[in-house]
């Protein structure tokens, strides 16, 4: 992917530059707001991440000119500033996704890798398919291989948003957001017992296991390799 | 310059006291003015009333074609007076001196004022004289103005004497008085740079008896005590903190003091490296509390406060932890009311997060087999929701303690946990306006929050 990032810590953009770049993804640093929105309005991005306290023009502004100017990338916010209200005025401002510093690198990677992949115009799929695993998202029913899978509603979502990311890393900050809606870390093991049933459900009564755990970073579901 | 003036003029009780002796003096000044002129025209009038008596007492002296008697009452009254203090003048109708010891010259009939200069009498004296015709001759009474002048004079002197004692104890009383309200004032003052430079013990000093400025001291000394309460509360904190951030990066230190030896001597260092992670994770998730605390209890989030189910809330929270509990070997159960509704005036990510902690407390802190309760009920105007364990509880005399940042009990120092879950607890109960209780269950702990109801609106 093609990614901008704005940030104008040196040793903060050195690490996700070159993490990025060993990710094989093609990335341009900026410094400055002014100079991200000019880049962000001119280029195809697949994917802006932005500080916010940038010289200049700042991160939060813009996004929101970038936005103005009818450029829809995907933005996430990468930055200190990790208030309770500021994920929300980070998201009202046209970001879609907030990560606060000091992050995982893995964490930034595996946001970058869900935000690029999204489907550009968000088409309503009506039904989930991974190797022998099926998921009817209007009658709310999951199948494998035929047989049908007895799901509470919540490891329904879980494993929505699982098959969603197929392939990609899920980090449990993640599934604690899109899941459970917890936009803080709770302190017992709440992702890794829902996990452990869904597994339980899913993967054990079958031969091949599509639920894999990435250590300390998450989850991600696909046909072994 | 303003800072260079003497700050004897600066000082707000002195410039009221100057202003009121100069107001006070004015009036003295103005009151003496009117009652002056009053006085001088009443002593003209008597004069004028004088001189016409006398006038009246000569003249009638005088018949018809005997001017023998006229002459020898004006020559007998001007005798009376040989200081001149009285002038009498008889004329006969060419103007010849008759009688008197003065010639009356060309005055006209009834009052009039002339300046005469005399043998024996200073220069210029100013004369009120009454003129009238005793048959063919003329008659002129006139009294000299000097006694007027004279008491006009006195009353002057007095007058004059009187503003400038009055000025003067007007002044000095009103600086003896301002400085004594400027001492205390300088009290307050100094009391206030001690405070500013640190010695928060400092108090103003109270005369007491009760006038408005004790009470102001005394209201600001209520303040000083809240303050320094609160910056002693704080000072405790701030040594928890410290305390309790320097453990882990000791630890921190340790494990990379580790590593750096073993990588000296070769050794792998991927534990080291995965413990030091770990323990970095830890200190920045504490450092997150912290701050989320500090934001809450700062109040931004409030802008952001809707009309929300606290049955809904709990349900999910007890939904989601509920295989948790199971999974560690003990029982997540909730008892809520759905079919009252139960709106709350908050924000729901605050309230996941505040039940999450109230239960994620009662997993860490019990032993297998625990029993947890979850429950939300009404109770007149307050909406009580309560999350209720049989475990082991915590100590009467800790339960205020618990709340406080970084506290942890002796019996939990061994397992997991920063001390903030619950300092986060009571500072969204207290951004909600809600109550938060222990109590105990013998066995147990039940931790009730109650909020103020919100009525649907119908």
């Amino acid at each position: 992917m093609r990614l901008l990032l704005v940030e104008d810590d040196p040793r903060t953009a050195d690490y996700v530059v070159n993490g990025l770049t060993e990710a094989g993804h093609v990335c341009d640093l900026l410094r400055n707001g002014h100079d991200g929105l000019f880049a962000a309005t001119r280029n195809a991005y697949d994917v802006i991440v932005a500080d916010r306290m940038i010289p200049g023009l700042d991160g939060l502004s813009m996004i929101k000119a970038v936005r103005a100017a009818g450029v829809h990338t995907p933005a996430i916010f990468l930055t200190s500033i990790g208030g309770v209200d500021d994920r929300v005025e980070g998201l009202e401002a046209g970001g879609d996704d907030y990560l606060v510093k000091p992050f995982a690198f893995s964490e930034l990677l595996a946001r970058i890798n869900a935000l690029g992949r999204r489907p550009a115009a968000q088409e309503q799929k009506t039904a989930l398919r991974i190797a022998d695993l099926e998921m009817d998202l209007i009658l709310r029913r999951v199948t494998r291989q035929g047989q049908p899978i007895d799901l509470q509603p919540r490891e329904f979502s879980l494993l929505e948003v699982l098959m969603r990311g197929e392939g990609r890393v899920i980090t449990r900050t993640m599934l604690l957001e899109r899941v459970w809606d917890f936009h803080f870390d709770p302190k017992t093991s709440v992702v890794e017992t829902h996990i452990s049933r869904l597994r339980a459900k899913v993967d054990k009564p079958f031969a091949v296991p599509l639920i894999h755990t990435i250590r300390n970073t998450g989850y991600s579901l696909h046909v072994p390799v | 310059m303003r800072g260079n003036r003497p700050s004897l003029l600066r000082s707000t009780p002195f410039r009221l006291a100057l202003t009121f002796a100069f107001l006070f003096v004015l009036a003295f000044i103005l009151s003496g003015a009117i009652v002056y002129q009053l006085m001088s025209a009443d002593l003209a009038d008597q004069l004028d009333e004088a001189v016409k008596e006398t006038y009246s007492v000569v003249a009638v002296t005088y018949a018809e074609k005997d001017l023998e008697d006229l002459v020898a009452s004006v020559d007998s009254h001007a005798a009376l007076s040989p200081k001149k203090e009285q002038l009498f003048s008889l004329t006969d109708a060419s103007g010849n001196h008759l009688a008197g010891n003065f010639t009356a010259a060309d005055l006209p009939d009834g009052f009039s004022m002339f300046a005469a200069t005399l043998p024996g009498v200073p220069a210029d004296t100013m004369y009120r004289a009454y003129s009238g015709s005793v048959g063919a001759n003329s008659l002129t009474v006139a009294f000299s103005l000097s006694e007027t002048e004279e008491l006009e004079r006195i009353i002057l002197m007095g007058f004059g004497w009187g503003t400038l004692i009055i000025t003067g104890l007007a002044i000095t009383g009103g600086a003896l008085l301002a400085s004594r309200v400027q001492r205390r004032l300088d009290g307050i003052a100094a009391t206030m740079v001690d405070v500013s430079h640190g010695r928060l013990e400092a108090r103003i000093p109270l005369i007491g008896n009760g006038d408005d400025i004790d009470g102001v001291s005394a209201q600001v000394n209520a303040a000083l005590d809240r303050l320094s309460a609160l910056v002693g509360g704080m000072r405790e904190v701030s040594a928890n903190i410290a305390h309790d951030l320097k453990t882990p990066l000791n630890r921190l230190q340790m494990i990379l003091e580790a590593a750096a030896g073993k990588t000296e001597s070769g050794k792998d260092v991927s534990r080291e490296l995965a413990d030091a992670r770990a323990e970095s994770l830890q200190i920045n998730e504490t450092f997150d509390a912290l701050l989320r605390i500090a934001q809450i209890e700062a109040g931004a989030r409030k802008a952001r406060f809707i009309d929300l189910d606290v049955n809904d809330v709990v349900k999910t929270i007890a939904d989601i932890y509920a295989d948790v509990a199971e999974d560690d070997g003990k029982s997540l159960s909730a008892k809520v009311v759905s079919d009252t509704e139960c709106s709350v005036h908050g924000d729901r990510d605050l309230l996941m997060q505040m039940f999450a902690n109230l239960v994620e407390n009662a997993l860490r802190h019990c032993p297998r087999g625990t029993a947890i309760g979850l429950s939300v009920a009404r109770q007149g105007d307050r909406i009580l929701a309560q999350v209720a364990d049989n475990g082991p509880g915590i100590p009467a005399e800790e339960r205020e303690k618990v709340f406080q940042r970084l506290y942890r009990l002796d019996t939990s120092r061994s397992t997991p946990g920063s001390g903030l879950g619950l300092s986060l607890v009571r500072a969204v109960a207290d951004l909600h306006g809600a109550t938060i209780v222990l109590e105990d269950r013998n066995p147990g702990l039940a931790v009730s929050v109650g909020f103020p109801a919100v009525e649907p609106a119908s």
